[in-house]
């Protein structure tokens, strides 16, 4: 089989072997024209020319492909090496390719997530993300236009700074409302992000604020596809948002989805197009801090640069409006990749981790390789040292063994590629279905590719150039007489296998352990109580204020839906509220305890829900002072709220917080209530101050949360019925239970723990083999000397002993270099770990004890194999 | 410079030599690989003896450079047989290789047949 394209080499070979039997014969006639008879003149005329070989070979090196022949033909020889031993090759490639396909998936969800943050935009790498105030893991969004508007206009590091808005609504107009994405944004918001309409055109600057009798609207490319079945004279036509008429003046390009990272927008419109927003355009705190804000930096500017700059302004800003800005107010910036607005920020405190593992895995498959490699060159020694005695050189036969390894590394490689095609899309299984509108994925783009070739070049190298340089250092004379004594290949290989053996164990150690702290975590996670009842409650969102009703046609009309689903048979009790704990979302405002005089920096800002009667009875939350909200807290009632003990603590400590009062948008509350603290985000997350405010009196979005006697699944039907039955135009989504809504917090928890789970089985798998191929061919080597041994009376104890000893060590000395190792690795999971320790001693000792014993199960099948052969037929085996 | 580089002149200096001899050979009209040798060695009066094993990698070498060009012809004693022949490009080479052989030489001299009275005056 040819496997390399000669390019007329052949042709070029033939006739140099002319040109030089030309100049023999010419030699030749002339030495017998002078008289010499024509043997002699043969034998002179060849003596003269030199070594034909030779000339051909250095003449052939001019020509330039020289290199290019002998790697076909090296190419050529290692294949035929490869498919030899087929068992190895075809193991050997796989474990590559799955470890490979391990880095090349975790890296495909990294580019699709983290460095794709805004697809479609311009050099997503000079955006930044705003942050006011104290850091926070899952800020709420942190600007007032006012403040976003001096920011933008006074600062001297940005190039563009923009604002956005992210919400939900109604497409109406068409036989069902549909529910769609919206964000309000700022004029320049495609601008700064860099992206150019395919049809129409952006807004203007002039637009950014004004109310317009008909607004406009900027179709997503997928609603224009979907919804509008791309219609080319779009622009212009009039289409209806929430029963408002809009005018549709532009599409975005195809990709494009909005500046949330990892979050879906389907239309854009300005910040106030109705002018519904006016107070919220001419205010600077409370309910007027709505918008998040990304900037782009000036060419050559550095983010601590800007950050500095726009602190400056901040602090001005701060200094004429002292009021509207108490508490900290310092502005950060964060890349998009790691953006805490939107998804990056989650995937930045797991992905990255997890490439680790997998490049853990990688090493881990390397070695094994290399150990698999090395015994089959030392095995092949005695065929090296004759090609070597014969003249090839050591670095032709390195760069045959190479090859070798870089064959397998390569299809390896390609194995990968191909997985991976597949393997980065399955991100969004992990996903649960949710209110969030998620599009988060893995991509294949070059630079997967890139990264699958680094890959495959690291495997190269050490499972091919490793052993191979290793190997050809075996003196040949030495190889070919003394074959039977060297009993395992050579000293020199030996300390080369068991660094491999140790090197597998003690990188695998950490693997299990991490695998083992997130699996605890995981069951931890399920089994701990959030602080209120998941399991028999079904929830119901529907799309009332943004169905464009009226305030008082929105009340009576939430009321009916309370009637209605509180009928329903198999309905506890029902009750209405605008947030769902647990599900990655929050609202967050500031709030002014009267008589609380705050600390320097003290951030004001609290969780805050609007729940309705009967809400804490329904998820059985207790009130622990006071009373729960009844019918008679309505909007003409004195406005009151609810806090939690975090709160109560907080703002009155030492002090009985009933009857306190509490601002919240310049507006008093008075509390008349304190409820036990439940979790609000994630299960490890520090208690932050709750406050709940009545649902009649301050709710915005509504959704009907149900107590049901059975399966609240079974009742979704229903409570969609019920509410249909009052307006069939009202539109009902989400309508899942708690409990499958309450997965959202834990999805990164089951990520991690399915791949550290699924890497810490390969790691085991492999470094159980490898110690185990390791010592079953040592001992088979050594079969002979065993034979004599147990001849001279050694007993099966003895041999037993011999062989286990060395393989104990290699473990010994793995796992206690494992666990430092581990340590170290453990320390950057421990913020992700829910109810246990990062050096948690049960899980260590476990894990040491699962690999300790794996390992002496490795050790003993050939230890066993040994002792029982015949004493006799292992002496005559050489 | 370092002793690389050092190597690499030397090396080059050598190979120019033969090749510049090689095109002044083929200067009086194309010639095979043998007669080249012949060639040579009868000019210099037996004394340059031009190896195979340099004759031939040079000759490719030129070939690639462009400075000679290759055919098949039949020689005078009916032998078919590669004949070489020096390209416009390779009078050009042949031109500078003189000048500098030339300057060379002269330096050498120059430094070979010094005085050294002379010098110290």
């Amino acid at each position: 089989m040819k496997w390399f394209p000669s390019f007329g080499f052949q042709r070029r070979k033939r006739e140099l072997q002319e040109e030089i039997d030309a100049h023999l014969k010419m030699a030749i006639a002339d030495r017998v024209a002078r008289g010499e008879t024509a043997e002699s003149a043969r034998q002179a005329a060849s003596r003269e020319f030199g070594n034909i070989p030779l000339v051909q070979d250095v003449t052939r090196d001019m020509w330039g492909q020289a290199w290019l022949e002998q790697l076909g033909r090296d190419f050529n020889y290692a294949l035929r090496q490869l498919r030899k031993s087929p068992g190895f090759s075809i193991t050997a490639t796989a474990m590559l390719a799955v470890a490979i396909c391990a880095n090349s998936t975790v890296f495909s969800w990294i580019d699709g997530t983290m460095l794709r943050p805004i697809p479609g935009a311009r050099d997503t790498g000079d955006l930044v993300s705003l942050q006011r105030g104290e850091r926070s893991f899952s800020p709420v969004p942190p600007f007032s236009y006012l403040d976003y508007r001096d920011l933008r206009e006074q600062n001297h590091t940005l190039s563009g700074l923009l604002a956005y808005h992210h919400d939900w609504i109604t497409l109406t107009g068409g036989a069902q409302p549909e529910r769609v994405y919206i964000a309000n944004v700022s004029a320049n918001y495609f601008d700064v992000l860099g992206i150019k309409p395919v049809l129409g055109r952006f807004f203007l600057s002039e637009e950014e604020t004004r109310p317009d009798a008909v607004p406009s609207v900027v179709l997503s490319y997928s609603l224009w596809k979907t919804r509008y079945a791309q219609d080319p004279a779009i622009v212009g036509k009039s289409i209806e948002i929430a029963r408002h008429p809009v005018t549709v003046i532009g599409v975005a390009p195809e990709r494009v989805v909005g500046a949330m990272p990892g979050i879906r927008e389907d239309l854009w419109v300005t910040l106030d197009p109705l002018g519904t927003d006016a107070w919220r355009m001419t205010h600077r705190s409370g309910g007027a801090v709505w918008l998040n804000v990304i900037g782009r930096l000036r060419p050559g500017v550095s983010r601590d640069q800007a950050a500095q700059d726009l602190d400056t302004v901040m602090h001005r800003i701060v200094a004429a409006y002292p009021d509207d800005h108490l508490g900290e107010n310092r502005i950060t910036l964060d890349p998009m990749w790691r953006s805490p607005f939107g998804a990056n920020g989650y995937m930045a405190a797991t992905l990255p981790i997890l490439l680790a593992f997998a490049g853990v895995v990688l090493l881990l498959t390397c070695a094994n390789v290399a150990t698999l490699t090395l015994v089959r060159f030392v095995s092949r020694r005695r065929e090296l040292a004759i090609r070597q005695s014969l003249g090839a050189n050591r670095m032709q036969l390195v760069r045959q063994m190479v090859l070798e390894g870089a064959i397998l590394s390569i299809v390896a490689g390609v194995v990968a590629l191909v997985l991976t095609s597949w393997t980065s899309k399955t991100f969004a299984w992990f996903l649960p279905a949710n209110a969030i509108p998620t599009v988060l994925n893995g991509t294949m783009d070059y630079r997967v590719v890139l990264g699958i070739a680094v890959s495959s070049l690291l495997a190269c190298i050490v499972c091919g150039a490793l052993p191979a340089w290793r190997s050809s250092h075996a003196p040949a004379n030495e190889v070919l007489k003394a074959e039977s004594a060297s009993v395992s290949g050579g000293s020199r290989n030996r300390k080369l296998l068991s660094g491999l053996v140790v090197a597998q164990i003690a990188l695998s150690l950490p693997l299990l352990l991490c695998s083992g702290l997130f699996l605890r975590t995981l069951r931890n996670l399920a089994g701990a109580n959030p602080g209120f009842e998941q399991d028999h409650i079904l929830t119901a969102s529907v799309g009332l204020n943004i169905a464009g009703y009226n305030g008082d046609e929105e009340q009576l009309i939430r009321h009916k839906i309370l009637d209605r689903v509180s009928a329903l048979p198999g309905v506890q009790v029902a009750s209405l509220t605008d947030w769902i704990p647990m599900t990655l979302s929050h609202k967050g405002d500031d709030a002014y305890p009267d008589g609380y005089v705050p600390h320097p920096h003290e951030s004001l800002q609290v969780y805050h829900a609007e729940v309705g009667p009967r809400y804490f009875e329904s998820l059985q939350i207790p009130i622990m002072e006071g009373r729960e909200f009844t019918p008679d807290d309505n909007e003409k009632a004195p406005r009151v709220l609810i806090v939690d003990q975090t709160a109560a603590k907080r703002y009155w400590p030492g002090q009985d917080p009933l009857g306190k009062r509490l601002r919240v948008w310049g507006r008093p509350f008075t509390v008349v209530g304190v409820a036990k603290n439940s979790i609000h985000m994630l299960m490890n997350e520090a208690p932050e101050p709750m406050v709940y405010m009545n649902f009649f009196q301050q709710g915005y979005e509504t959704i009907v949360q149900v107590k049901t006697e059975g399966n609240p699944a079974d009742l979704a039907p229903a409570v969609e019925n019920a509410i249909h039955e009052i307006d069939t135009r009202l539109p009902v989504f989400d309508v899942r239970p708690m409990r499958e809504s309450t997965q959202m917090a834990s999805i990164f928890a089951v990520i991690q723990s399915a791949l550290a789970g699924m890497f810490a089985l390969i790691g085991l798998v492999l470094s159980v083999t490898g110690i185990y191929g390791v010592v079953a061919y040592r001992t088979q080597r050594r079969t002979h000397e065993i034979g004599i041994r147990m001849a001279l009376g050694a007993s099966r104890v003895d041999v037993l002993r011999l062989v286990l000893v060395q393989g104990l060590w290699l473990t010994g000395i793995g796992l206690v270099l494992g666990l430092a190792f581990a340590l170290g690795l453990t320390r950057l999971i421990a913020r992700l770990l829910y109810g246990i320790g990062a050096n948690d001693p049960i899980t260590m000792a476990s894990v040491v004890m699962l690999l300790g014993a794996m390992s002496l199960l490795a050790c003993y099948l050939p230890a066993h194999r040994a002792v029982r052969r015949n004493p006799v037929t292992a002496i005559r085996e050489l | 410079m370092n002793g690389k580089d050092q190597y690499k002149n030397r090396i080059e200096l050598l190979q120019g030599t033969l090749d510049m001899l090689i095109l002044r050979t083929l200067q009086w009209g194309p010639q095979h690989g043998y007669g080249i040798v012949q060639a040579l060695r009868l000019q210099s009066g037996d004394v340059l003896q031009v190896e195979t094993g340099s004759l031939y990698p040079a000759l490719h070498r030129l070939e690639r450079q462009s400075w000679v060009q290759s055919e098949w012809k039949q020689s005078e004693s009916k032998q078919k047989a590669r004949y070489y022949r020096i390209t416009v490009k390779g009078k050009k080479q042949l031109a500078s290789d003189l000048g500098r052989w030339e300057r060379i030489v002269a330096a050498i001299g120059s430094v070979m047949y010094l005085n050294p009275e002379e010098s110290e005056s």
